[in-house]
Protein backbone atom coordinates (compact mmCIF):
# COMPACT_ATOMS: atom_id res chain seq x y z
CA UNK A 1 0.00 0.00 0.00
CA UNK A 2 3.11 2.53 0.56
CA UNK A 3 3.80 2.10 -3.09
CA UNK A 4 0.81 3.56 -3.65
CA UNK A 5 1.00 6.96 -4.55
CA UNK A 6 -2.56 7.94 -5.15
CA UNK A 7 -3.46 6.08 -1.61
CA UNK A 8 -3.24 10.02 0.98
CA UNK A 9 -5.23 8.36 3.67
CA UNK A 10 -4.72 6.01 6.12
CA UNK A 11 -7.10 3.81 6.66
CA UNK A 12 -8.18 4.27 10.40
CA UNK A 13 -10.10 0.73 10.68
CA UNK A 14 -8.96 -2.46 9.26
CA UNK A 15 -11.25 -3.02 6.19
CA UNK A 16 -12.39 -6.76 7.27
CA UNK A 17 -13.30 -5.41 10.93
CA UNK A 18 -15.01 -2.51 9.28
CA UNK A 19 -17.17 -4.57 7.09
CA UNK A 20 -18.11 -7.26 9.40
CA UNK A 21 -19.25 -3.93 11.46
CA UNK A 22 -21.47 -2.60 8.60
CA UNK A 23 -23.26 -6.42 8.04
CA UNK A 24 -23.78 -6.32 11.70
CA UNK A 25 -25.80 -2.79 11.95
CA UNK A 26 -27.29 -3.96 8.56
CA UNK A 27 -28.73 -7.00 10.42
CA UNK A 28 -29.71 -5.16 13.09
CA UNK A 29 -31.19 -2.28 11.17
CA UNK A 30 -33.49 -5.27 9.31
CA UNK A 31 -34.74 -6.86 12.24
CA UNK A 32 -36.05 -3.40 13.75
CA UNK A 33 -37.55 -2.40 10.30
CA UNK A 34 -39.43 -5.65 10.56
CA UNK A 35 -40.74 -5.31 14.05
CA UNK A 36 -41.73 -1.96 13.69
CA UNK A 37 -44.29 -3.13 10.19
CA UNK A 38 -44.87 -5.74 12.44
CA UNK A 39 -46.37 -3.57 15.41
CA UNK A 40 -47.20 -1.24 12.83
CA UNK A 41 -45.56 1.43 14.92
CA UNK A 42 -45.01 4.71 13.83
CA UNK A 43 -42.82 7.18 15.61
CA UNK A 44 -44.02 10.18 13.95
CA UNK A 45 -48.10 9.50 15.42
CA UNK A 46 -45.98 10.05 18.77
CA UNK A 47 -45.41 14.42 17.01
CA UNK A 48 -48.36 14.08 15.21
CA UNK A 49 -50.39 13.86 18.96
CA UNK A 50 -48.50 15.43 20.67
CA UNK A 51 -50.76 18.09 21.43
CA UNK A 52 -53.03 15.77 23.54
CA UNK A 53 -49.69 14.39 25.32
CA UNK A 54 -48.64 17.91 26.40
CA UNK A 55 -52.51 18.42 27.34
CA UNK A 56 -52.34 15.39 29.43
CA UNK A 57 -49.19 15.82 31.01
CA UNK A 58 -49.37 19.24 32.41
CA UNK A 59 -53.67 19.25 33.14
CA UNK A 60 -54.99 16.03 34.00
CA UNK A 61 -51.46 15.04 35.63
CA UNK A 62 -49.51 17.97 36.74
CA UNK A 63 -49.28 19.17 39.53
CA UNK A 64 -48.78 16.70 42.11
CA UNK A 65 -51.58 16.29 45.06
CA UNK A 66 -50.22 14.51 47.96
CA UNK A 67 -53.00 11.88 49.10
CA UNK A 68 -53.58 11.38 52.42
CA UNK A 69 -50.20 11.35 54.15
CA UNK A 70 -50.08 8.60 56.40
CA UNK A 71 -51.64 5.95 54.65
CA UNK A 72 -49.10 6.75 51.76
CA UNK A 73 -46.53 6.46 54.42
CA UNK A 74 -47.98 2.86 55.77
CA UNK A 75 -48.09 1.49 52.14
CA UNK A 76 -44.47 2.85 51.34
CA UNK A 77 -43.62 1.05 54.34
CA UNK A 78 -45.21 -2.26 53.19
CA UNK A 79 -43.09 -2.01 49.77
CA UNK A 80 -40.17 -1.25 51.67
CA UNK A 81 -40.32 -3.95 53.84
CA UNK A 82 -41.68 -6.39 51.43
CA UNK A 83 -37.73 -5.85 49.49
CA UNK A 84 -35.70 -6.10 52.42
CA UNK A 85 -36.95 -9.09 53.26
CA UNK A 86 -37.68 -11.10 50.25
CA UNK A 87 -33.53 -9.61 49.52
CA UNK A 88 -32.63 -10.93 53.16
CA UNK A 89 -34.06 -14.50 52.99
CA UNK A 90 -33.22 -14.79 49.24
CA UNK A 91 -29.56 -13.62 49.93
CA UNK A 92 -29.22 -16.23 53.02
CA UNK A 93 -30.57 -19.00 50.60
CA UNK A 94 -28.28 -18.51 47.92
CA UNK A 95 -25.25 -18.12 50.41
CA UNK A 96 -25.22 -21.60 50.84
CA UNK A 97 -26.84 -22.62 47.27
CA UNK A 98 -24.10 -21.12 45.46
CA UNK A 99 -21.60 -23.37 47.38
CA UNK A 100 -22.43 -26.13 45.52
CA UNK A 101 -23.36 -24.15 42.01
CA UNK A 102 -19.88 -23.38 41.97
CA UNK A 103 -17.19 -26.39 39.91
CA UNK A 104 -13.95 -25.29 42.15
CA UNK A 105 -15.74 -25.22 45.56
CA UNK A 106 -19.01 -27.47 45.28
CA UNK A 107 -17.98 -31.07 47.33
CA UNK A 108 -20.25 -33.01 44.84
CA UNK A 109 -19.25 -32.02 40.98
CA UNK A 110 -22.18 -33.08 39.70
CA UNK A 111 -24.52 -30.63 41.18
CA UNK A 112 -23.25 -27.58 40.35
CA UNK A 113 -24.32 -27.73 36.82
CA UNK A 114 -28.12 -28.86 38.59
CA UNK A 115 -28.13 -25.49 40.67
CA UNK A 116 -26.97 -23.67 38.24
CA UNK A 117 -29.72 -24.56 35.68
CA UNK A 118 -32.50 -24.39 38.54
CA UNK A 119 -31.27 -20.91 39.43
CA UNK A 120 -31.41 -20.07 35.43
CA UNK A 121 -34.88 -21.41 34.93
CA UNK A 122 -35.82 -19.15 38.04
CA UNK A 123 -34.28 -15.88 37.21
CA UNK A 124 -35.42 -16.27 33.51
CA UNK A 125 -38.81 -16.14 34.08
CA UNK A 126 -40.09 -12.53 35.75
CA UNK A 127 -41.08 -11.80 38.86
CA UNK A 128 -44.62 -10.77 37.79
CA UNK A 129 -45.21 -14.38 36.40
CA UNK A 130 -44.30 -15.95 39.46
CA UNK A 131 -46.47 -13.75 41.10
CA UNK A 132 -49.36 -14.16 39.04
CA UNK A 133 -48.29 -18.49 39.50
CA UNK A 134 -48.22 -17.68 43.11
CA UNK A 135 -51.55 -15.55 43.46
CA UNK A 136 -53.26 -18.35 41.65
CA UNK A 137 -51.86 -20.69 44.00
CA UNK A 138 -51.82 -19.45 47.41
CA UNK A 139 -54.05 -16.18 47.06
CA UNK A 140 -53.62 -12.37 47.11
CA UNK A 141 -51.41 -11.07 50.17
CA UNK A 142 -48.19 -9.04 51.17
CA UNK A 143 -46.80 -12.83 52.09
CA UNK A 144 -47.10 -13.92 48.24
CA UNK A 145 -45.23 -11.00 46.74
CA UNK A 146 -42.39 -11.59 49.66
CA UNK A 147 -41.59 -15.35 47.77
CA UNK A 148 -42.58 -14.10 44.43
CA UNK A 149 -39.38 -11.48 45.22
CA UNK A 150 -38.00 -14.08 47.07
CA UNK A 151 -37.62 -16.25 44.50
CA UNK A 152 -36.08 -14.23 41.62
CA UNK A 153 -34.00 -12.35 43.65
CA UNK A 154 -32.32 -15.84 45.28
CA UNK A 155 -31.91 -16.70 41.50
CA UNK A 156 -29.95 -14.09 40.68
CA UNK A 157 -28.32 -14.20 43.88
CA UNK A 158 -26.95 -17.49 42.92
CA UNK A 159 -25.74 -16.48 40.20
CA UNK A 160 -23.49 -13.33 41.23
CA UNK A 161 -22.17 -15.47 44.16
CA UNK A 162 -21.18 -18.21 41.81
CA UNK A 163 -19.22 -15.63 39.77
CA UNK A 164 -17.83 -13.83 42.51
CA UNK A 165 -16.78 -16.75 43.95
CA UNK A 166 -15.15 -17.93 40.97
CA UNK A 167 -12.95 -14.67 40.88
CA UNK A 168 -11.59 -14.93 44.14
CA UNK A 169 -11.38 -18.30 45.14
CA UNK A 170 -9.13 -21.08 43.02
CA UNK A 171 -5.64 -19.96 45.23
CA UNK A 172 -7.45 -19.60 48.92
CA UNK A 173 -9.52 -22.56 47.84
CA UNK A 174 -6.32 -24.79 47.09
CA UNK A 175 -3.80 -24.12 49.64
CA UNK A 176 -6.46 -24.69 52.28
CA UNK A 177 -7.45 -28.00 50.52
CA UNK A 178 -3.59 -28.84 50.72
CA UNK A 179 -3.20 -28.47 54.49
CA UNK A 180 -6.69 -31.07 54.43
CA UNK A 181 -9.65 -28.46 55.58
CA UNK A 182 -12.59 -29.83 55.54
CA UNK A 183 -15.43 -28.41 53.28
CA UNK A 184 -17.03 -25.95 55.83
CA UNK A 185 -13.47 -25.35 57.42
CA UNK A 186 -12.72 -24.26 53.78
CA UNK A 187 -16.10 -22.17 52.93
CA UNK A 188 -16.14 -20.35 56.50
CA UNK A 189 -12.20 -19.45 56.58
CA UNK A 190 -11.66 -19.69 52.80
CA UNK A 191 -14.58 -18.37 50.74
CA UNK A 192 -16.90 -16.15 52.70
CA UNK A 193 -14.15 -13.75 54.33
CA UNK A 194 -12.31 -13.13 50.68
CA UNK A 195 -15.89 -13.11 49.11
CA UNK A 196 -18.32 -11.36 51.29
CA UNK A 197 -17.41 -7.59 50.26
CA UNK A 198 -18.38 -8.99 46.36
CA UNK A 199 -21.28 -10.35 48.45
CA UNK A 200 -22.50 -7.59 50.11
CA UNK A 201 -22.05 -5.01 46.75
CA UNK A 202 -24.62 -8.02 44.79
CA UNK A 203 -26.82 -7.74 48.18
CA UNK A 204 -27.22 -3.96 48.07
CA UNK A 205 -27.61 -4.56 44.27
CA UNK A 206 -30.20 -6.45 44.03
CA UNK A 207 -32.07 -4.99 47.06
CA UNK A 208 -32.39 -1.67 44.41
CA UNK A 209 -34.03 -4.06 42.08
CA UNK A 210 -36.38 -5.22 44.64
CA UNK A 211 -37.49 -1.69 45.54
CA UNK A 212 -38.65 -1.48 42.27
CA UNK A 213 -40.13 -4.70 41.46
CA UNK A 214 -41.85 -4.65 44.42
CA UNK A 215 -43.71 -1.90 43.89
CA UNK A 216 -44.52 -3.55 40.37
CA UNK A 217 -45.64 -6.86 42.04
CA UNK A 218 -47.92 -4.17 44.40
CA UNK A 219 -49.81 -3.65 41.39
CA UNK A 220 -50.93 -6.90 40.85
CA UNK A 221 -52.00 -7.67 44.02
CA UNK A 222 -49.17 -7.72 46.67
CA UNK A 223 -50.51 -4.89 48.26
CA UNK A 224 -48.69 -1.82 49.17
CA UNK A 225 -47.29 1.74 46.97
CA UNK A 226 -48.11 -0.01 43.88
CA UNK A 227 -51.97 -1.25 44.38
CA UNK A 228 -52.61 2.20 45.83
CA UNK A 229 -51.12 3.88 42.39
CA UNK A 230 -52.91 1.60 39.99
CA UNK A 231 -56.50 2.40 41.43
CA UNK A 232 -55.44 5.86 41.73
CA UNK A 233 -55.05 5.49 37.87
CA UNK A 234 -57.88 3.16 37.55
CA UNK A 235 -59.64 5.31 39.29
CA UNK A 236 -58.81 8.47 37.11
CA UNK A 237 -57.46 10.50 39.81
CA UNK A 238 -54.32 11.59 37.97
CA UNK A 239 -53.44 14.01 40.37
CA UNK A 240 -52.99 11.71 43.22
CA UNK A 241 -51.37 9.29 40.89
CA UNK A 242 -48.79 11.94 40.36
CA UNK A 243 -48.32 12.40 43.50
CA UNK A 244 -47.98 8.66 44.61
CA UNK A 245 -45.49 8.36 41.61
CA UNK A 246 -42.89 10.95 42.93
CA UNK A 247 -43.18 9.48 46.26
CA UNK A 248 -41.88 6.15 44.58
CA UNK A 249 -39.19 8.64 42.35
CA UNK A 250 -38.25 9.93 45.92
CA UNK A 251 -37.44 6.61 47.59
CA UNK A 252 -36.07 4.92 44.98
CA UNK A 253 -33.59 7.47 44.67
CA UNK A 254 -32.79 7.30 48.15
CA UNK A 255 -32.34 4.23 48.10
CA UNK A 256 -30.05 4.03 45.48
CA UNK A 257 -27.72 6.88 46.88
CA UNK A 258 -27.90 4.90 50.09
CA UNK A 259 -26.43 1.70 48.70
CA UNK A 260 -24.29 3.44 46.40
CA UNK A 261 -22.30 4.94 48.59
CA UNK A 262 -22.17 1.65 50.75
CA UNK A 263 -20.78 -0.43 47.68
CA UNK A 264 -18.42 2.51 47.06
CA UNK A 265 -17.13 1.62 50.64
CA UNK A 266 -17.40 -1.73 50.08
CA UNK A 267 -15.16 -2.12 47.32
CA UNK A 268 -12.26 0.04 49.31
CA UNK B 1 21.75 -17.92 72.33
CA UNK B 2 20.24 -16.06 69.12
CA UNK B 3 18.52 -18.83 67.87
CA UNK B 4 16.73 -19.30 71.61
CA UNK B 5 15.77 -15.60 71.35
CA UNK B 6 14.25 -16.24 67.98
CA UNK B 7 12.61 -19.65 69.05
CA UNK B 8 10.58 -17.28 72.23
CA UNK B 9 10.28 -14.40 69.24
CA UNK B 10 7.85 -16.90 67.14
CA UNK B 11 5.86 -18.25 70.12
CA UNK B 12 5.35 -15.21 71.71
CA UNK B 13 4.03 -13.95 67.82
CA UNK B 14 1.58 -17.06 67.43
CA UNK B 15 -1.40 -17.24 70.08
CA UNK B 16 -2.21 -20.31 70.64
CA UNK B 17 -5.24 -21.54 72.71
CA UNK B 18 -5.72 -23.33 75.98
CA UNK B 19 -5.89 -26.69 74.13
CA UNK B 20 -2.42 -26.09 72.26
CA UNK B 21 -4.23 -25.28 69.07
CA UNK B 22 -3.56 -22.11 66.68
CA UNK B 23 -6.00 -19.74 66.10
CA UNK B 24 -7.27 -18.92 63.02
CA UNK B 25 -9.04 -16.61 63.09
CA UNK B 26 -8.02 -12.68 62.85
CA UNK B 27 -8.52 -10.39 65.47
CA UNK B 28 -8.03 -7.41 63.88
CA UNK B 29 -11.46 -7.56 61.40
CA UNK B 30 -12.98 -4.69 59.72
CA UNK B 31 -15.84 -4.55 61.98
CA UNK B 32 -17.71 -2.51 59.33
CA UNK B 33 -19.15 -5.44 58.05
CA UNK B 34 -20.19 -6.79 60.82
CA UNK B 35 -22.02 -3.27 61.54
CA UNK B 36 -23.86 -3.65 58.13
CA UNK B 37 -25.16 -7.14 58.99
CA UNK B 38 -26.25 -6.20 62.59
CA UNK B 39 -28.10 -3.62 60.60
CA UNK B 40 -29.54 -5.74 57.63
CA UNK B 41 -30.83 -8.32 60.15
CA UNK B 42 -32.33 -5.76 62.69
CA UNK B 43 -34.11 -4.46 59.25
CA UNK B 44 -35.25 -7.87 58.46
CA UNK B 45 -36.77 -8.68 61.56
CA UNK B 46 -38.60 -5.17 61.42
CA UNK B 47 -39.90 -6.26 58.31
CA UNK B 48 -40.87 -9.44 59.21
CA UNK B 49 -42.71 -7.84 62.23
CA UNK B 50 -44.52 -5.11 60.05
CA UNK B 51 -45.41 -7.13 57.33
CA UNK B 52 -47.56 -9.77 59.55
CA UNK B 53 -47.64 -12.34 56.92
CA UNK B 54 -49.58 -15.24 58.13
CA UNK B 55 -47.51 -18.00 57.93
CA UNK B 56 -50.29 -20.78 58.86
CA UNK B 57 -52.42 -20.20 55.96
CA UNK B 58 -49.55 -19.72 53.64
CA UNK B 59 -47.61 -22.95 54.34
CA UNK B 60 -51.28 -24.62 54.57
CA UNK B 61 -51.51 -23.78 50.72
CA UNK B 62 -47.94 -24.55 49.96
CA UNK B 63 -48.87 -28.36 48.42
CA UNK B 64 -50.79 -26.60 45.73
CA UNK B 65 -48.17 -25.17 44.27
CA UNK B 66 -46.79 -28.34 42.83
CA UNK B 67 -50.49 -28.85 41.78
CA UNK B 68 -50.13 -25.91 39.77
CA UNK B 69 -47.17 -26.52 38.19
CA UNK B 70 -48.10 -29.93 37.42
CA UNK B 71 -51.42 -28.23 35.28
CA UNK B 72 -48.95 -25.75 34.16
CA UNK B 73 -46.88 -28.26 32.56
CA UNK B 74 -49.49 -30.45 30.67
CA UNK B 75 -48.74 -28.10 27.91
CA UNK B 76 -52.24 -27.25 25.65
CA UNK B 77 -51.26 -26.23 22.14
CA UNK B 78 -54.65 -25.26 20.46
CA UNK B 79 -54.01 -21.60 20.91
CA UNK B 80 -50.62 -22.02 19.77
CA UNK B 81 -50.82 -19.22 16.65
CA UNK B 82 -52.61 -16.98 19.15
CA UNK B 83 -49.29 -17.58 21.57
CA UNK B 84 -46.74 -17.05 18.73
CA UNK B 85 -48.47 -13.87 17.44
CA UNK B 86 -48.37 -11.92 20.83
CA UNK B 87 -44.93 -13.79 21.66
CA UNK B 88 -43.66 -11.92 18.44
CA UNK B 89 -45.90 -8.69 19.60
CA UNK B 90 -43.50 -8.93 22.92
CA UNK B 91 -40.01 -9.45 21.49
CA UNK B 92 -40.92 -6.64 18.97
CA UNK B 93 -41.52 -4.23 21.01
CA UNK B 94 -38.74 -5.04 22.79
CA UNK B 95 -36.14 -4.93 19.77
CA UNK B 96 -38.07 -1.25 19.29
CA UNK B 97 -37.75 0.04 22.26
CA UNK B 98 -34.12 -1.11 23.20
CA UNK B 99 -33.18 0.47 19.35
CA UNK B 100 -34.54 3.86 19.99
CA UNK B 101 -33.33 3.85 23.46
CA UNK B 102 -30.06 3.08 22.32
CA UNK B 103 -30.38 6.04 19.71
CA UNK B 104 -31.80 8.94 22.08
CA UNK B 105 -29.22 7.33 24.74
CA UNK B 106 -26.30 8.32 22.60
CA UNK B 107 -27.50 11.67 22.11
CA UNK B 108 -28.21 12.15 25.08
CA UNK B 109 -25.25 10.48 26.78
CA UNK B 110 -23.02 13.47 24.89
CA UNK B 111 -24.38 15.57 26.93
CA UNK B 112 -24.33 14.16 30.23
CA UNK B 113 -20.38 12.90 29.86
CA UNK B 114 -18.49 15.64 30.90
CA UNK B 115 -15.50 15.17 28.39
CA UNK B 116 -17.10 15.82 25.29
CA UNK B 117 -18.66 18.75 24.97
CA UNK B 118 -17.41 20.77 28.52
CA UNK B 119 -20.42 22.85 28.89
CA UNK B 120 -20.30 23.82 32.67
CA UNK B 121 -23.38 22.50 34.38
CA UNK B 122 -25.06 20.91 32.11
CA UNK B 123 -23.46 17.25 32.46
CA UNK B 124 -24.36 17.23 35.84
CA UNK B 125 -28.31 18.30 35.06
CA UNK B 126 -28.74 16.09 32.26
CA UNK B 127 -27.37 13.31 34.83
CA UNK B 128 -29.90 14.14 37.88
CA UNK B 129 -33.08 14.87 35.19
CA UNK B 130 -32.29 11.07 33.92
CA UNK B 131 -31.94 9.83 37.26
CA UNK B 132 -35.31 10.82 38.31
CA UNK B 133 -36.68 9.65 35.47
CA UNK B 134 -34.83 6.11 36.19
CA UNK B 135 -36.29 6.51 39.18
CA UNK B 136 -39.82 5.67 38.13
CA UNK B 137 -40.04 1.76 38.05
CA UNK B 138 -41.12 1.35 33.98
CA UNK B 139 -44.32 -0.48 34.10
CA UNK B 140 -45.15 3.22 35.55
CA UNK B 141 -44.36 4.75 32.44
CA UNK B 142 -45.87 2.09 30.78
CA UNK B 143 -49.13 3.06 32.23
CA UNK B 144 -48.85 6.52 31.80
CA UNK B 145 -48.14 6.45 28.32
CA UNK B 146 -51.36 3.96 28.10
CA UNK B 147 -53.66 6.80 29.48
CA UNK B 148 -51.92 8.37 27.10
CA UNK B 149 -51.90 6.64 23.84
CA UNK B 150 -54.33 4.18 24.48
CA UNK B 151 -53.84 0.58 24.12
CA UNK B 152 -51.35 -1.20 21.93
CA UNK B 153 -47.96 -1.76 21.34
CA UNK B 154 -47.54 2.22 20.44
CA UNK B 155 -47.84 2.83 24.45
CA UNK B 156 -45.19 -0.32 25.05
CA UNK B 157 -42.92 0.93 22.83
CA UNK B 158 -42.69 4.42 24.03
CA UNK B 159 -43.27 3.58 28.07
CA UNK B 160 -40.22 1.59 27.77
CA UNK B 161 -38.51 3.73 25.91
CA UNK B 162 -38.08 6.36 28.04
CA UNK B 163 -37.02 4.21 31.23
CA UNK B 164 -34.52 2.60 28.43
CA UNK B 165 -33.43 6.15 27.20
CA UNK B 166 -32.38 7.35 31.21
CA UNK B 167 -30.76 4.03 31.38
CA UNK B 168 -28.77 4.28 28.49
CA UNK B 169 -27.62 7.72 29.10
CA UNK B 170 -26.26 7.39 32.06
CA UNK B 171 -24.35 4.30 31.33
CA UNK B 172 -23.15 5.23 27.55
CA UNK B 173 -22.18 8.36 29.64
CA UNK B 174 -19.76 6.25 32.44
CA UNK B 175 -18.63 4.86 29.58
CA UNK B 176 -17.42 7.76 27.16
CA UNK B 177 -15.96 9.08 30.76
CA UNK B 178 -14.20 6.32 31.34
CA UNK B 179 -12.06 7.00 27.93
CA UNK B 180 -8.97 8.33 28.98
CA UNK B 181 -7.90 11.98 28.97
CA UNK B 182 -4.99 11.13 26.70
CA UNK B 183 -6.29 9.96 23.83
CA UNK B 184 -8.96 12.85 23.94
CA UNK B 185 -6.14 15.15 24.26
CA UNK B 186 -4.15 13.54 21.31
CA UNK B 187 -6.70 14.27 19.40
CA UNK B 188 -7.56 17.16 20.14
CA UNK B 189 -3.87 18.36 19.56
CA UNK B 190 -3.80 16.86 15.68
CA UNK B 191 -7.34 19.48 15.48
CA UNK B 192 -9.69 17.03 15.34
CA UNK B 193 -13.18 18.82 16.13
CA UNK B 194 -15.73 17.28 18.71
CA UNK B 195 -17.52 15.35 16.21
CA UNK B 196 -14.10 13.59 15.10
CA UNK B 197 -13.15 13.20 18.48
CA UNK B 198 -16.19 11.55 19.72
CA UNK B 199 -16.42 8.95 16.58
CA UNK B 200 -12.94 8.30 16.32
CA UNK B 201 -11.37 8.34 19.78
CA UNK B 202 -14.82 7.79 22.34
CA UNK B 203 -17.10 5.66 20.64
CA UNK B 204 -14.72 3.19 18.97
CA UNK B 205 -13.25 2.76 22.62
CA UNK B 206 -15.93 2.37 24.45
CA UNK B 207 -17.70 -0.24 21.81
CA UNK B 208 -17.40 -3.00 23.82
CA UNK B 209 -18.57 -1.33 27.35
CA UNK B 210 -21.63 -0.29 25.40
CA UNK B 211 -22.37 -3.60 23.72
CA UNK B 212 -22.16 -5.25 27.09
CA UNK B 213 -24.83 -3.01 28.64
CA UNK B 214 -26.80 -3.30 25.30
CA UNK B 215 -26.91 -6.88 25.98
CA UNK B 216 -27.87 -6.65 29.84
CA UNK B 217 -30.67 -3.98 28.98
CA UNK B 218 -32.37 -5.69 26.21
CA UNK B 219 -32.48 -8.61 28.28
CA UNK B 220 -34.04 -6.34 30.87
CA UNK B 221 -36.56 -5.04 28.45
CA UNK B 222 -37.80 -8.22 27.18
CA UNK B 223 -38.54 -9.51 30.71
CA UNK B 224 -40.75 -6.02 31.20
CA UNK B 225 -42.37 -6.42 28.16
CA UNK B 226 -43.35 -9.85 29.04
CA UNK B 227 -44.92 -8.35 31.80
CA UNK B 228 -46.44 -5.34 30.66
CA UNK B 229 -49.69 -7.22 29.13
CA UNK B 230 -50.65 -8.07 32.84
CA UNK B 231 -51.02 -4.54 33.74
CA UNK B 232 -52.92 -3.92 30.93
CA UNK B 233 -50.91 -3.84 27.70
CA UNK B 234 -50.86 -6.48 25.04
CA UNK B 235 -48.29 -9.02 24.39
CA UNK B 236 -47.50 -12.31 25.63
CA UNK B 237 -47.50 -11.17 29.20
CA UNK B 238 -52.06 -10.71 28.68
CA UNK B 239 -51.45 -14.05 27.61
CA UNK B 240 -50.52 -15.44 30.54
CA UNK B 241 -52.41 -13.13 33.02
CA UNK B 242 -55.43 -14.03 31.17
CA UNK B 243 -55.00 -17.79 30.29
CA UNK B 244 -54.22 -18.04 34.36
CA UNK B 245 -57.07 -16.11 35.47
CA UNK B 246 -59.86 -17.89 33.53
CA UNK B 247 -58.05 -21.49 34.62
CA UNK B 248 -56.51 -22.59 31.23
CA UNK B 249 -52.89 -23.36 32.39
CA UNK B 250 -51.98 -25.17 29.86
CA UNK B 251 -52.18 -22.36 27.66
CA UNK B 252 -50.69 -20.51 30.29
CA UNK B 253 -47.54 -23.23 30.74
CA UNK B 254 -46.19 -22.84 26.90
CA UNK B 255 -46.38 -19.02 26.53
CA UNK B 256 -44.35 -18.93 29.91
CA UNK B 257 -42.41 -21.65 28.56
CA UNK B 258 -41.59 -19.35 25.74
CA UNK B 259 -40.81 -16.71 27.26
CA UNK B 260 -37.79 -18.40 29.41
CA UNK B 261 -36.68 -20.19 26.51
CA UNK B 262 -36.14 -16.68 24.72
CA UNK B 263 -34.84 -14.75 27.84
CA UNK B 264 -32.32 -17.95 28.12
CA UNK B 265 -31.15 -17.58 24.35
CA UNK B 266 -30.69 -13.38 24.66
CA UNK B 267 -28.33 -14.17 27.85
CA UNK B 268 -26.31 -17.01 25.73
CA UNK B 269 -25.88 -15.27 22.93
CA UNK B 270 -24.69 -11.59 25.28
CA UNK B 271 -22.47 -13.77 26.43
CA UNK B 272 -21.11 -15.42 23.57
CA UNK B 273 -20.52 -11.47 22.11
CA UNK B 274 -19.23 -10.39 25.17
CA UNK B 275 -16.43 -13.42 25.26
CA UNK B 276 -15.63 -12.52 21.41
CA UNK B 277 -15.50 -8.76 22.14
CA UNK B 278 -12.88 -9.74 25.43
CA UNK B 279 -11.06 -11.79 23.45
CA UNK B 280 -10.38 -9.57 20.37
CA UNK B 281 -9.36 -6.42 23.26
Amino acid sequence: MRSNPTMRKIPLYKEKEKQLYIRFFEIVLLIVIACGIYTRFNPFEIFLNAEYFWSFIFEDFLPPSMPDFLSTMNSIAITLAMAISATTVGGIMALFVSLFGSEYISPYKGIAKIVRGFATFLRNIPTLVWAFILFSSLGIGTGVGFIALMITSFAFLVRAFIETMDEISSDCVESLEAVGASFWQRVIHGIWPSCIHGYLSWFLYSLEVNIRASTIVGMVGGGGIGMVLLSYIKSFKYHKAAGIILAIAIIVIVVELLTNSLRKKMVE
Amino acid sequence: MDSLLNMNMETEIIEKRKNGKIKISCRQKDHSVRYFLIVIGVLTMISFLFLDIEWGKLLARLPEIPLIFMKLFTFQFDKMDQIIEAFFETVSVAVLSTFLGIVLGLFFGIFAANNILHIKGLPTFVKAFFSFIRAIPTLVWVLLMLVCLGFGPAAGIVGLCIHTTAFFTRSFAQSFEDVSDEVIEALEVTGAGKLQIFFHAILSSSFSQMIAWIGMRFEINFAECAILGMVGAGGVGFMISNSIQSYDYGTAGVAIVLVFLFAYLIERIFVAIKKTLAGKN
